[in-house]
């Protein structure tokens, strides 16, 4: 066996290890910017299986759809992410209602419950059931960051790690969807975070802080 | 032959222990656009402690007396268990590792006795932060290498060694990376390292370490200096013998034995300044967030041992 031949069989095995690391470093993270760095990392680990399976399968559409990954998620959504932090001169804070531990706690019990979701399916569907288990993990990381986090910015973040989720059960079950479905879906990722970024902008400039906990009289 | 280079490796981790702490010391002053003082500088202190007079609280008892000998038989005990240069140790035997991380608590814990019995308020508040860091450490130090030991169907240190080593360097299992997160975390703990506690100051609101080694003096002194930096060391060969054995000497030809030492210093070496730059680029963390911290380590810790039984 060459070596990219074992790089592309070690990637798509370790890739669902990797993503379990991002996720337990996001829930222990107190600052919003690495959240943002490690929302990189973890679609940089998704390129990269993408790109392995792409090699496996020796589809052309699976390259493509990895560049736009690296494009859209590792690279221009950061940035904006970025940007918009820097703008809105805010505290660096994540403002957890749940202390580092708790987070590692529960990120930790989510991981174990998604196992646990997918062992019947991954049985019977005869899929990769570590894969399977990071996505569903994803979308359950994802969720438990929009709830525990305060900071509107940590929302978003938490809706894009939720989206990863999505992609990797897409992925994992039918080997991505059909690359104009892809496109589709990154350019309403991207517009996604630009809108989500403006409506950012308008809570700080409306009630002068970012923190969504003290929206709760916002009633239309 | 196996047990001369079991008594070789012993001996190589009490003396190159203090060498390991002029190299972090170093390493931070580069760091920090110092020159730093020279590599061999803990070994002059030692060599100056161990001649100046030993000064003895009017309080304090015998136990006072006896605890640096305590700590330090212990402590080199201790390195006896961990496998340094092939996979086997002095000691080796089933169920090793739940007597090494017991040692370590044993000198501990007349550790925070001598610092009580030394009569000061500064060592009481040491010894009552240092038994609240450990107590909080010791339950992911063992569940980390219980998952480990799961893992690599071995019940001493030396045939987790001897599995790990046999794997190649890219194999690796879920287990081992929540297992080494844990201990990495609760290495820095159990050796006082920042963000836990700063073992280069002696300001009385953060210290813990130094707190409770406050009292002693002379030749009791430089006995507790070595025992920690022997305890550094150890940990830090553990943690190299359990995750990144390659290059041990795993038969008992010569080349393999004359590169094992080499590759281990390296591996020591690069790892001292991993420490160094975790210690010069995170802070403090306050005493209050250290349970929480430890917490991390807690919930790595069962992660690895619950994916022990996930993935095999």
């Amino acid at each position: 066996m060459g070596l990219i031949e074992l790089a592309a069989a070690k990637a798509l095995a370790s890739s669902a290890v990797f993503l379990f690391i991002t996720l337990l470093m996001m829930a222990s993270a107190k600052r919003i910017s690495t959240c943002i760095v490690l929302f990189s990392i973890q679609s940089a680990i998704m390129a990269a299986e993408i790109l392995a399976m792409a090699y496996a399968g020796k589809s052309v559409g699976a390259y493509i759809v990895a560049a736009l990954v690296i494009a859209v998620k590792v690279v221009a959504i950061p940035y904006a992410l970025f940007r918009i932090m820097k703008d809105l001169k805010a505290s660096q804070d994540v403002a957890s209602s749940t202390t580092g531990a708790q987070s590692v706690f529960m990120m930790a019990g989510l991981i174990l419950l998604s196992f646990f979701a997918v062992a019947p399916y991954a049985k019977t569907l005869r899929l990769d059931e570590d894969l399977l288990a990071a996505a569903v993990a994803l979308l359950l990381a994802g969720a438990f960051l929009m709830v525990s986090r305060k900071k509107a910015l940590m929302q978003v973040i938490g809706l894009l790690v939720l989206e990863n989720g999505i992609f990797v059960a897409a992925l994992t079950t039918t080997y991505g969807m059909p690359l104009v479905i892809e496109i589709g879906i990154f350019f309403d990722l991207l517009m996604g975070v630009f809108l989500m970024g403006l409506f950012v902008f308008r809570i700080r400039d409306t009630f002068e802080h970012l923190d969504v906990s003290k929206l709760r009289r916002l009633r239309g | 032959m196996n047990l001369a280079i079991d008594v070789i490796q012993a001996l190589l981790l009490v003396a190159i222990a203090p060498l390991v702490s002029g190299v972090i010391a170093r390493a931070k002053a580069r760091m920090q656009n110092r020159r730093g003082a020279s590599l061999w500088r803990p070994y002059a202190d030692l060599l100056k402690l161990f001649r100046k007079q030993d000064l003895v609280p009017d309080t304090a008892c015998g136990l006072f007396r006896l605890t640096p000998a305590i700590l330090f038989a212990v402590t080199v005990t201790a390195a006896a268990f961990v496998p340094v240069l092939h996979p086997s140790a002095i000691f080796g035997m089933s169920g090793d590792f739940i007597l090494l991380v017991y040692l370590l608590a044993i000198g501990r814990f007349f550790l925070m006795l001598g610092a009580m019995d030394g009569g000061s308020s500064f060592g009481g508040i040491g010894a009552s932060r240092e038994a609240l860091v450990s107590a909080l450490a010791e339950a992911p130090l063992l569940l980390a290498l219980i998952s480990v030991a799961i893992l690599s169907h071995a019940v001493s240190l030396s045939g987790m060694v001897l599995c790990t080593v046999q794997q190649y360097p890219f194999h690796l299992s879920a287990v081992y990376v929540f297992a080494l997160g844990a201990l990495v975390l609760v290495a820095i703990a159990e050796t006082g390292r920042i963000p836990v506690d700063n073992p280069s100051t002696h300001l009385e609101l953060t210290m813990i370490h130094e707190a409770m080694m406050l009292e002693y003096s002379g030749p009791s002194l430089a006995l507790i200096e070595w025992a920690s930096a022997i305890k550094l060391t150890l940990i830090m060969a553990l943690l190299i013998g359990v995750f990144v054995p390659w290059g041990m000497a795993t038969s008992a030809s010569i080349t393999a034995l004359a590169i094992a030492p080499f590759v281990f210093v390296l591996k020591l070496t690069a790892l001292a300044i991993a420490v160094a730059v975790i210690e010069s680029s995170i802070a403090k963390l306050r005493m209050y967030l250290v349970p929480d911290f430890l917490g991390m380590a807690s919930a790595l810790a069962i992660l690895a041992v619950a994916f022990t039984a996930l993935m095999r």
